[in-house]
């Protein structure tokens, strides 16, 4: 395999930065350590269903249950902010007022152009 | 109407006594061979309107094609419904068809209804099959609060109602929908006359519905059933319609100034509902909400009381009834598959099942209004006699078409375009009885482009 070498100019991310990883405090480190053990638990149940020949329906997903149950029931974490009233105000009722508004001047208007004689159609 | 009307109170004896071996067999051809008769009532002879006319039921252009759509109904319900109830207990099933044919026997006798208190009794009896299969056939814990949304809604509506009607009946001697037309005009305070007017209109508002009131149906139409879901949003909401049909007679000289609120409500739903649409992640929700904004545009054709109008939404409602139960027949192969309404779980699906992507396809264009399709009829002349009304309100007609098509092709290309899930591995494939469903939901649809004049109520000219 060819050596790999890096472009001369190229930076390292951080994480993969020889200076950084030296600096980590042993604490840091077991923390990691745990956080990724955790994380290969997680893919190891995911291949245990995925590649289980008994399975016949779909491997379930809880956070995509939560985001699916949050997506569906916003009115129950609805909070009156100035930002949420706002929007409420700007697009569920002021088009009322404005739409009555322009649809009757409009229509008063035409009437009586109508009545006047002069609407031509 | 008794050719009809005896056939389906005596499905629900068929039910009972059929062995269980032949329940759904049986059910089915009874129903199919209802809806077949019932295609008989297409043929409108009489100069003065009424065919088939007794002392308490008869059909009219306006009623008609809404007859036709719910008899059609039934077969197809059941077809839809054949594969979820087998598992359960016997008498559960034949419960469910019990309420399904009770239903169908209200909705005809609710069509047929001369007399408005009879229209309206038969309207409200439509609400308790609804509810029960809504909150004992629901898969998910949310379908005791839908029931409960969707009874106290429709209920709140239209208690208003009966007192409107029984003052009209008090005042006018009569509420036979033949003599109405000709009665005097209900002389009331200027004041109490609008109330009373708001009274006639709210109940069928409320059930079509309009957009401030709409908060009933997205939840109603995902917890029910398909079946439930089917004759929602294929029947039930067009009984709003037809009922506001009916009523703009009586209601005429007041209209004119009260129907600009509802209107500006109507229209601006149109294009809310639809931005809504664009950003739901559950299947059913998507249509669901896609119902109110076709609604929307309907309620605006009927609030504005011209001969176009009318034809436009009679249209309208009966192309939008085929085309959402068979949308929401696809979204249930869907949901039988994997058990979630969640559209990214079940992308890709061409790949899966190809020819269910063939109606996946017919059903998202006939939503998006696709010409030559009734839909497009519907919408372009509820369109033009809108901008008759108002100039203004073809822009946001405009939006909301353009809305319209956006969300449809939205939902066709997540279901069925894209990557398929890694883990999904035991589809079924299509079943002939879905395929069969959705055939006998759509070939009506595009028969329908060769002679829309079925549809067009009163005006056909």
């Amino acid at each position: 395999m060819a050596d790999y070498r890096e472009a001369p100019l190229a930076t390292r991310p951080k994480t993969l930065d020889p200076n950084e990883y030296f600096n980590l405090s042993p604490d840091y480190r077991r923390a990691e350590a745990e956080r990724a053990a955790l994380r290969a638990g997680l893919k190891r149940q995911y291949q245990l269903q995925l590649n289980n020949p008994h399975r016949k329906e779909l491997i379930e997903d809880p956070a995509l249950n939560r985001w699916v149950y949050a997506r569906a029931n916003p009115y129950n974490h609805f909070k009156a902010t100035k930002k949420t009233s706002l929007l409420g105000a700007l697009f569920g009722v002021a088009p009322l007022f404005i739409l009555y508004y322009v649809f009757k001047t409009d229509r008063v208007r035409s009437f009586n152009w109508m009545c006047a004689g002069l609407w031509v159609c | 109407m008794l050719k009809i009307l005896i056939p389906t109170l005596f499905l629900l004896p068929t039910t009972w006594l059929t062995s269980s071996k032949w329940l759904w067999p049986t059910a089915l051809t009874q129903s199919m061979l209802i809806a077949l008769g019932s295609i008989t009532w297409l043929n409108n002879t009489t100069d003065t309107g009424w065919t088939a006319l007794n002392s308490y039921i008869g059909t009219d252009p306006l009623s008609t094609p809404l007859l036709v759509l719910s008899c059609w109904l039934l077969p197809l319900m059941l077809l839809a419904s054949q594969n979820h109830l087998s598992s359960e207990p016997i008498n559960r099933q034949r419960m469910y068809i019990t309420l399904l044919a009770t239903l169908q026997l209200f909705l005809i006798l609710a069509f047929g209804a001369t007399e408005m208190i009879m229209f309206y009794v038969m309207f409200e009896a439509t609400l308790i099959p609804t509810l029960l299969v809504i909150t004992r056939w629901g898969n998910q814990t949310e379908r005791l609060n839908a029931g409960t949304y969707f009874l106290f809604y429709t209920l709140a509506g239209s208690l208003p109602l009966l007192v409107a009607l029984l003052m009209l009946q008090n005042n006018t001697g009569t509420l036979s929908l033949l003599i109405i037309p000709y009665a005097k005009p209900l002389l009331l305070m200027p004041f109490g006359s609008k109330i009373w007017w708001a009274a006639c209109m709210i109940a069928f508002l409320v059930k079509m519905p309009l957009y401030g009131m709409h908060l009933w149906l997205p939840k109603a139409h995902v917890e029910a059933p398909v079946a439930g879901s089917m004759v929602l949003a294929a029947v039930l909401l067009k009984l709003g319609g037809y009922g506001m049909m009916r009523l703009m007679i009586v209601l005429d000289p007041l209209s004119k100034e009260m129907v600009y609120p509802f209107i500006v409500l109507a229209l601006w739903g149109v294009i809310m509902t639809g931005s809504i649409c664009l950003r739901q992640t559950d299947l059913k929700s998507l249509i669901a909400y896609s119902s109110v904004s076709h609604m929307g545009l309907v309620a605006g054709g009927i609030l504005i009381q011209t001969p176009w109008g009318f034809t436009g939404a009679l249209i309208l409602m009966i192309a939008h009834g085929l085309a959402s139960s068979a949308l929401f027949c696809l979204a249930n192969t869907n949901y039988e598959r994997t058990h979630s309404r969640t559209m990214l779980l079940a992308r890709g699906l061409q790949i899966a099942l190809p020819l269910m992507t063939t109606w996946w396809f017919i059903a998202s264009l006939a939503n998006l209004a696709l010409p030559p399709l009734p839909n497009l009829m519907g919408e372009l002349m509820i369109l033009t006699s809108l901008f008759n009304w108002s100039a203004w309100t073809l822009i946001l007609t405009g939006i909301g078409t353009l809305i319209t098509a956006a969300y449809s092709l939205y939902m066709f290309l997540m279901s069925q375009r894209g990557p398929l899930p890694q883990h999904m591995l035991a589809l079924p494939p299509s079943y002939t009885r879905e395929h069969l469903l959705m055939a006998l939901h759509l070939i009506p649809l595009l028969l329908i482009i060769l002679k829309p004049a079925l549809l067009w109520g009163w005006f056909a000219c």
